[in-house]
């Protein structure tokens, strides 16, 4: 979208061009801006689908699911109902809770969905938790890891590797960018990413028919606990922090937030599902 | 364990009176709404017991004794009383170094960095999740056990 805007701004000042070192740069400028049109289209849906998968399998490597079938099912339940009132309802959507006592939810491309479980044990209600599989579930709507992946594999495979990398699972410059998906987890999106997935996610919330305070009740939580503490580390490093996400949701969400503030919160049903967490 | 603790301390918490305190210069209402009339201008800062939620308010009793409603969103909590550290790193240490200096699996599994980029796949792990997925008409009739009804919401512009 970006890009097209700077093709329009270029195409409107040609009167401007006709120096040929301005020429020149022009010409760049505009070559770059196609690439990029390019770059942020030329994944189809099923290498989504496969990249996702590989970038699934190696976090579940990093910590296996939660040994809770009813819990992991109910987590399925509820994401996959969010993920229906979605633009993207017909990807192979799977919701899954890791067995790891930091604070922490990962999007993987595709339509996968990680929440750990030191997040679970810190949430009160199914609305809760809504608004966090919402918020990640936006993430995979807007491609923003899928996006970030491409960007940085190419500065380190060359177009070829690049191509072959999307297409070809079994190839080492698949692993390559597999690596680069996983590095991102730890580096984190950009910040006006997170605020977007925020945003949405109440929006996705809401239409669930869920109180649409679940995702900001969260991130007062996360507010509320020591900011030192170890469990939040990777979570604070690789997300705004907790009250500038609470400051964008007041600036642009309140109408919303207002709107769907007294629809079900579900406490009840969230502590009978969750009662092996504690 | 302790994370168990953190979680009933704070529900217990939750169901009576929250320290919290204003995030920013607010009106104190005399009702949960945006018409009502307004019972003093908070300042920022200002430290209060927050109690009842209602649709996006939340009553409030002031050091000085005064009670309204304010927005939730005007609140931050915890006051200045922060938790501790869950015990995660020292947990995790413990089970790194373990008396062969190798890494020893006990019950804490940390998810950090070096963890995450070092990763093996684990494709068995994957399939049992895909078993857990639920198709979409399931989990419709999840929602409607909750009581939950689909809105048509517009993304903000």
């Amino acid at each position: 979208m970006r890009a097209l805007v700077v093709i329009l701004a270029l195409a409107a000042a040609p009167a401007h061009a006709q120096f040929n070192l301005r020429d020149l740069n022009i010409n760049k400028m505009f070559d770059t801006a196609k690439k990029v049109v390019t770059a942020t289209s030329d994944i189809a849906e099923p290498e989504e689908i496969n990249i996702g998968h590989d970038m699934a399998a190696r976090l579940l490597g990093a910590a296996p699911l939660v040994n809770d079938p009813a819990l992991q099912r109910y987590v399925n339940n509820v994401g996959r109902w969010l993920a229906s009132q979605s633009e993207r309802p017909n990807l192979p959507w799977q919701f899954g809770v890791l067995d790891a006592p930091e604070v922490n939810a990962f999007a993987v491309p595709g339509g996968t969905v990680f929440v750990t479980k030191g997040l679970a044990q810190h949430m009160q209600s199914e609305a809760q938790l809504a608004g966090v599989l919402a918020h990640e579930i936006s993430h995979v709507l807007r491609k923003h890891h899928l996006k970030a992946i491409q960007k940085s594999a190419q500065t380190s495979l060359a177009g070829d590797a690049l191509q072959q990398a999307i297409k070809d699972p079994s190839g080492l410059a698949r692993d390559k960018l597999i690596s680069l998906g996983s590095e991102l987890y730890t580096r984190g999106l950009d910040k006006s990413d997170e605020f977007e997935a925020d945003r949405l996610g109440v929006v996705i919330a809401a239409r669930g028919g869920y109180d649409s305070y679940g995702l900001p009740a969260v991130l007062q939580t996360l507010q509320a606990m020591n900011a030192q503490d170890s469990a939040l580390a990777m979570m604070f490093k690789t997300h705004p922090s907790p009250t500038d996400r609470l400051g964008a949701l007041s600036e642009r969400m309140q109408p919303v937030l207002d709107q769907y503030a007294t629809q079900p919160q579900l406490p009840e049903r969230f502590a009978s599902e969750t009662k092996k967490l504690r | 364990m302790k994370a168990a603790a953190f979680f009933l301390a704070f529900v217990s918490l939750a169901a009576f009176a929250e320290p919290a305190a204003v995030v920013r210069p607010s009106p104190l209402m005399s009702e949960p709404a945006t018409d009502a009339t307004k019972v003093a201008d908070l300042p920022a800062n200002a430290a209060v017991d927050a109690r009842e939620r209602r649709g996006g308010w939340r009553q409030v009793r002031t050091a000085s004794g005064q009670e309204g409603w304010v927005k939730i969103l005007a609140l931050r909590y915890g006051g200045s009383a922060k938790g501790g550290d869950s015990g995660i790193t020292q947990a995790v240490n413990v089970a790194r170094t373990g008396s062969s200096g190798t890494q020893v699996t006990t019950g804490v599994r940390g998810l950090d960095d070096e963890k995450i980029v070092n990763a093996q796949p684990n494709p068995a792990e994957l399939k049992k999740m895909e078993g857990f997925a639920v198709p979409a008409p399931a989990s419709a009739e999840f929602a409607q056990r909750g009581k939950l009804q689909a809105q048509t919401v517009s993304y903000p512009k």
